[in-house]
């Protein structure tokens, strides 16, 4: 985001003040032309602009520190009784204007800054307007607002709705009596996040008073309106001279200014910045459709792996002008759509759609732009788009660590019989799109909110809030308001606490008393959809900050897998949450929290798929032998050997794969053939592996390895290791073909049997990029245990190659653990890493569209050593997690 | 009276009056042999307190039935009007007027803290007294019922209390509710089970709200989550039939009454702001209300209790026309005419700005609405056949029915203290009481109730047991 500093010096004030009239009289359709005015932090949300041949709406559609506005539009009001819009003034006889105009950039800007300055410069007609009569209005009825200016009399009133007032927006903020007059006044409300707002007439400040809370519950369906009430019965009458609303307080200077500039000054006529470019249409289109159609219908054969014909379709093609492939601009002179344009190619496979193929055509005749290191499947063979926010019920776990952390209440044995196990999808069970919601949610939710409200001791969870022990509105109405906010992760609204008053009044009419009262608000609130789920308000287009509540929780479930605690729902009390340099101290206070140790086991639990070890059971002519207790030992060695790796030695998290040590019982160690723990001691014991060649790091584990089955299938292991260490992206076998695993005999082992699929001209083009990956395995079996033959006997190896995605040559190894080593220092797992833990954090999979901020995000990382507590402070500093998306943004803009 | 009526309920007009918008089953009519419901020749008896919030200032009340009490004149031979009543007993310094007010109605006594009585209402003290051993199998032992949105505190709109000052019943908001209460019981839950159930429900409520908030047009959510949100309500609901499945355990019970399209909950009384509600709005709901309670009357499922038409320092911005006996009387229209909105625009705002030497015009147009509508209530327990007793005459005239509002709240000659209106009347309780005009008793409230209490032959008395008791004769037929 390009950073505009503008301070705001005087020639600049009287140059904007000469252009005044000149910029009033503009005829555009479009108010380009509009800027911010002053301050580096001072943004013009929303500017009405007279003219006398229209009015028209700037809303900056730019976020934080922005002066460009992109998205000005000529305005949409209906005019209602005696307006006469004249050069530069609008005078109002009775009449109003209503503006049925997007509200959404408005809304979301005030949402995000909780801050607000109104200026108005005006003259009233008279000094007995009563009501108050309605000078600028954003509201829905005499009732309900987010905010209005009005005249009583003779002094200037102004409601504000926040989420500790009415929603009338009272107790409002009045000027003295007296302190209007019929003459051409200048009028700005401010409103800090803080709470403290002022109001000033002709540059000097004339109330002041404190309006709490914040403006998460604006309606964005009301309407803003000059002159009158939405729905009538508040005429004002007298003349407007300009109107402009910003996303920030103003302070005492600025407005003085303002005041000494006169009407207009808060709207600079300077000529707009032309922004950069960043992409031109060639480009973009190379990086959200060819780079897709590449990915769908060449890379198969022409990847760096295959380079059939010698052709690799995955690098920058200009490399190929010279044989003919591709002629820049001109494409009916090139090879590539010579042979796809005759659907030559693909071969023997469908052929591209006259769409894909006018795509191609446009791409090349437009410069055949090339954006990148290579088409990496992994990234483009995922749909294109962003995608939406959406509402993220919690998993089962978080559930269960949102009410320890919030009542103190242990529900572990309770959530897991109660409600329905969360269901791996796309490599984890905490992907929005799968957290669905059954009947067996409804029942578990609610017996979950009545046990948890009957463990609790209400009066001690009521003393956190209050000291009060009464029914009364006034205590109530405070208690659930703060404990709502506790409860439901920020504020609550007018409404929502209305609901929950009406659960406690409903207790008391039925003879209840304050603790019963206490129960079933929180009964209520623990079904609340603000409480099974983390809700995110999604802007209808593009991406928006989210509020700083929304942050806190984001952080709060990124980083703990449960709730915000006091200091971050303070600092988003504060507004202060949502910002870089914030959110990394906080990201360190809170990975210093044994709960973010909990959390990296979900994700190591997830990723490594550790729950199917609890259903493991191999087969008794193979393994006769074998100890179901064994398979919990391995899952706790695994979680064991992370949590050292990641929180003791703070190790960068490749070293995953190759770090010399892991925990092991007795029996594990003479399962896996290695030296035995010091004898003596309970549980799992961390012994060397320095000297051990065949072990270290998590391949080597009984855990992952025994994905493989008993038979330790080279396709299931290489799978592994190209999916979930390499991000390579292979397609599903063709119909027809026996996927039933083929087992050993005399004379030939599992590793023969794969080089004989590799070698296959029908299978060798897809095996070749999995199975050897797994060829240095064969020596463990099915359960890990280490072998140096077979169980007929063959000899069996731990040599192999490994051909990393995107290149051309394979790295031979010549034992497991050089292996290993290739894939801890490999730049590829590192990323993959990155992205697994980028996905498990925002709770989706990933699409290309997040590829700019994942990288963004892996180099940061990167940068800073590694570890998990890099890429975790680094994805939720990123926009990833900052922004909302509508689902057509792109999440890098 | 003009204002409209469920088209159902013309279907019964025929039926002898029972105006109640739900169909008529044969066994609904009187007369028929289902268990305690049994007509019998000897007349039970029973006790209601009916309540209205926002009482009439005593200037305002004329000395006859004209003026506001113009509704009441039909059935001036079953009411006895009190003026000139003290309720100096029940008046609290520093406490809400409208609460104090309202919990000194019926019970002659200050609140006891914000969600308890300082004793009995009348009602429970003679069921106590004539049903020591509980009422008869089937019937509800105390039904508490209104509609009412003002609810910071239970006294405004609870009406009926034990000895002890906890509510005597849980009361039903909705006519659904009362429906229930009297006809249904929740499969397989007994009284206090039922109670939990209920709050139960009322916590469903506000889950349900939620849900609907976010799948509404203010929704902040994006398409798809409005989508999921949309399946979460349906397995709510789905859930909800399941687990809040009624049996109907009266076979003469009406078919269950259409869903409220009020506010109800805490969304009816949003941090005391007020609400908009139109007069057709309002008098639909309460005449529902007022039709199911007064069937639970005729059918004998209910013979004690209270039902409550708006709460005291009721919050509504009421507006629409109103008829009486084909005229138009006013025009309510309150946030337009007092020139402000939320509570400063509510009708209660005319109390505190009553004044004796205007006209208090919106006042009186107020006033003459809450009487025309708790007279709607009175005659459906009085015209038609339905209501006729053994004796020949009607269950209005043969129960104690006593009228009250805020009347708790001082003297009767202190208009400064009676900003809140007063309100005293009883109905004849078989002869009991002197119907028929309006009296001055120049009496103190908690008098006149234990006289009441007296002549229904109960022995407890309300009030402070060092108090010394004055017979109120003038009240006695």
């Amino acid at each position: 985001m390009k950073q505009i500093p503008v301070a705001l010096p005087s020639s600049v004030i009287d140059r904007r003040a000469r252009n005044w009239r000149e910029f009033n009289c503009f005829e555009r359709d479009i108010a380009t032309d509009i800027r911010s005015i002053s301050s580096h932090m001072h943004r013009v949300a929303i500017a009405f602009i007279l003219s006398p041949f229209s009015w028209t709406l700037a809303i900056s559609q730019e976020s934080v520190f922005s002066t460009d506005f992109t998205a000005a539009q000529k305005l949409n009001y209906t005019q209602k009784g005696e307006v006469n819009p004249r050069d530069g003034e609008v005078v109002l006889n009775g009449g109003h204007l209503v503006f049925k105009t997007d509200r959404d950039g408005l809304i979301g800007k005030m949402k995000t800054s909780n801050e607000l300055s109104v200026e108005v410069w005006f003259k009233a007609a008279n000094l007995k307007h009563k009501g108050p009569a309605r000078l600028f209005t954003f509201s829905k009825n005499t009732s309900e607002r987010n905010f209005t200016i009005g005249q009583e009399g003779d002094h200037i009133e102004v409601r504000l709705r926040t989420t500790k007032t009415g929603n009338n927006g009272l107790p409002g903020i009045a000027a003295p009596k007296k302190s209007l007059k019929a003459e051409r006044t200048h009028l700005v409300f401010t409103r800090q996040r803080n709470g403290e707002a002022r109001l000033y007439l002709n540059g000097k400040e004339v109330a002041k008073q404190r309006i709490e809370g914040n403006f998460s519950n604006w309606n964005r369906d009301f309407n803003l309106i000059v002159g009158d009430e939405n729905g009538g019965g508040r005429a004002w009458r007298g003349t407007v001279y300009s109107l402009c609303v910003v996303d920030s307080a103003l302070n005492a200077s600025e407005i003085k200014t303002l005041y000494d500039s006169g009407p207009g000054s808060l709207l600079s006529s300077a000529p707009p910045e032309k922004p950069e470019l960043v992409k031109n249409s060639n480009e973009i289109l190379f990086e959200t459709q060819v780079t897709t159609i590449l990915t769908k219908h060449c890379l198969e054969c022409h990847d760096s792996a295959s380079q059939k014909g010698d052709l690799d379709l995955s690098k920058n093609l200009k490399s190929h002008t010279e044989d003919g492939v591709i002629v820049v601009g001109k494409a009916a002179d090139s090879l590539l759509w010579e042979s796809v344009e005759s659907d030559e190619m693909p071969k023997d496979r469908d052929p591209i759609s006259d769409a894909e193929k006018k795509i191609l055509k446009d791409w090349l005749n437009g410069g055949g732009s090339w954006t990148i290191d290579f088409v990496d499947p992994a990234i483009y063979s995922r749909p294109p788009d962003v995608s939406p926010t959406k509402a993220q019920r919690l998993t089962v776990t978080e559930y269960v660590r949102t009410i320890r952390d919030t009542f103190g209440v242990d529900v572990e044995t309770q959530a897991r019989e109660w409600l329905p196990a969360d269901v791996r999808a796309d490599g984890f069970s905490n992907t929005a799109y799968n957290l669905t919601i059954d009947l067996e949610h409804i029942e578990g939710f609610s017996n979950l909110a009545g046990f948890v409200a009957g463990k609790i001791d209400p009066a001690s969870f009521a003393k956190r809030f209050t000291n009060k022990r009464d029914l009364t509105d006034k205590t109530m109405i405070a208690l659930i308001d703060a404990m709502g906010r506790v409860v439901l992760r920020g504020p609550l609204s007018g409404e929502e606490t209305a609901l929950y008053r009406g659960v406690s009044t409903s207790v008391a009419s039925a003879g209840g008393d304050f603790d019963e009262a206490i129960r079933f608000v929180v009964e209520a609130m623990l079904q609340s959809p603000r409480f099974i789920y983390r809700l995110e308000e999604t802007p209808e287009q593009g991406r928006q900050l989210l509020d700083d509540y929304e942050m806190a929780s984001r952080l709060s479930y990124v980083i703990w897998g449960s709730s915000p605690d006091r200091k971050l729902l303070e600092l988003a009390d504060n507004g202060d949450l949502n910002h870089s340099g914030q959110i990394k101290a906080q990201a360190a206070r809170m990975l210093n929290d044994p709960k973010a140790i909990e959390r990296s086991l979900d994700f190591a639990s997830d990723w490594l798929h550790l729950d199917r070890l609890s259903h493991l059971q191999p087969g008794k002519e193979h393994f006769p032998d074998w100890d179901p207790a064994l398979a919990s030992e391995m899952r706790s060695e695994t979680l064991a050997f992370f949590r050292e790796v990641v929180w003791k030695e703070k190790l960068p998290l490749s070293s995953l794969l190759n770090a010399p040590f892991t925990f092991v019982s007795p029996a594990l160690a003479d399962h896996y053939g290695i030296p035995a723990p010091v004898a003596g001691k309970e549980g799992l014991q961390r012994v060397d592996l320095s000297k051990v060649v065949t072990r270290g790091g998590i391949l080597t584990q009984g855990s992952v390895l025994t994905i493989g089955g008993d038979e330790a299938s080279m396709v299931t292991r290489g799978l592994f290791v190209l999916n979930d260490l390499l991000r390579g992206v292979i397609k599903d076998p063709p119909p027809c073909v026996s996927t039933v695993p083929v087992p050993s005999e005399p004379g030939k082992t599992q590793r023969m049997i794969a080089m004989e699929r590799v070698a296959s001209k029908s299978c060798g083009a897809c095996h070749v990029r999995f199975e050897p990956l797994a060829y240095g395995l064969e020596r463990f079996d099915g359960l890990g245990a280490f072998h140096e033959k077979d169980h007929f006997g063959n000899p069996l190896r731990d040599d192999g190659e490994v051909l990393f995605p995107g290149t051309a040559e394979p790295v031979a190894y010549k034992q497991v653990g050089e292996l290993m080593d290739l894939l801890a220092r490999s730049d590829r797992v590192k990323e993959t890493l990155t992205w697994k833990l980028v996905q498990f954090a925002v709770g989706r999979p990933l699409s290309a569209a997040d590829a700019e901020s994942v990288f963004s995000i892996h180099h940061a990382s990167q940068e800073a050593g590694g570890r998990y507590e890099d890429v975790i402070s680094a994805i939720v500093q990123s926009d990833l997690l900052r922004y909302a998306f509508a689902g057509n943004s792109n999440p890098s803009h | 009276m003009n204002a409209p009526t469920l088209n159902r309920r013309k279907l019964l007009k025929g039926l002898g009056g029972i105006a109640v918008g739900l169909p008529i089953l044969e066994e609904m009519l009187p007369g028929t042999s289902y268990g305690a419901t049994k007509k019998v020749a000897e007349i039970p008896v029973r006790a209601f307190n009916v309540f209205f919030g926002l009482g009439i200032p005593a200037p305002v009340q004329p000395g006859d039935f004209s003026d506001v009490l113009e509704p009441l004149a039909s059935l001036k031979d079953q009411l006895l009007i009190l003026r000139e009543v003290d309720q100096v007993r029940c008046d609290r310094s520093g406490m809400n007027a409208h609460f104090d007010g309202a919990s000194g109605a019926f019970t002659a006594t200050p609140p006891d803290g914000e969600a308890k009585s300082g004793g009995a209402s009348m009602d429970q003290l003679v069921r106590r007294s004539h049903y020591p051993d509980g009422l008869p199998d089937g019937m509800v032992s105390t039904l508490v019922g209104g509609t009412f949105f003002r609810r910071s505190r239970v006294g405004r709109y609870v009406h009926s209390y034990n000895p002890d000052g906890t509510v005597a019943a849980t009361i039903q908001e909705r006519p659904r509710d009362l429906f229930e209460r009297v006809f249904g019981k929740i499969r397989g839950s007994g009284e206090q089970d039922e109670r939990v159930e209920n709050l139960k429900r009322s916590v469903l409520d506000s889950v349900v709200g939620q849900y609907k908030y976010y799948i509404g047009p203010n929704s902040p959510l994006g398409t798809v989550s409005k989508e999921k949100f949309k399946d979460h309500l349906d397995r709510i609901r789905e859930y909800e039939q399941r687990a809040f499945a009624l049996d109907i355990d009266d076979p003469r019970a009406p078919s269950m009454p259409p869903p409220s399209e009020l506010k109800h909950g805490g969304a009816a009384d949003p941090g005391g702001e007020g609400i908009d509600i139109t007069l057709d709005q309002l008098r639909t709901e309460w005449h529902l209300m007022a039709d199911l309670y007064a069937l639970a009357i005729q059918m004998d499922r209910a013979r004690f209790g209270s039902l409550t038409f708006l709460a005291a320092g009721e919050r509504i911005r009421l507006k629409g026309d109103y008829h009486f006996n084909g005229k138009l009387v006013h025009q309510f229209d309150d946030s337009a005419q007092l020139k402000a909105s939320g509570s400063k625009g509510c009708s209660h705002e005319w109390w505190h700005k009553f004044n004796e030497k205007s006209s208090n015009q919106q006042l009186r147009a107020h006033a003459h609405m809450k009487m025309n509508e708790v007279a709607y209530f009175l005659k459906r327990l009085h015209e038609g056949e339905e209501c006729r007793e053994a004796n020949g005459k009607s269950i209005l005239e043969n129960s104690m029915l006593t009228i009250s509002t805020e009347s708790g709240d001082g003297r009767h000659n202190d208009v400064k203290r009676e900003l809140s209106g007063v309100f005293h009347a009883v109905t004849g309780a078989g002869g009991r009481f002197k119907t028929g005009q309006v009296l001055n008793a120049k009496a103190e409230g908690i008098d006149l109730y234990n006289t009441m209490l007296s002549a229904m032959s109960v022995k407890e008395r309300l009030g402070p047991k060092e108090h010394q008791h004055v017979n109120a004769d003038t009240i006695m037929a």
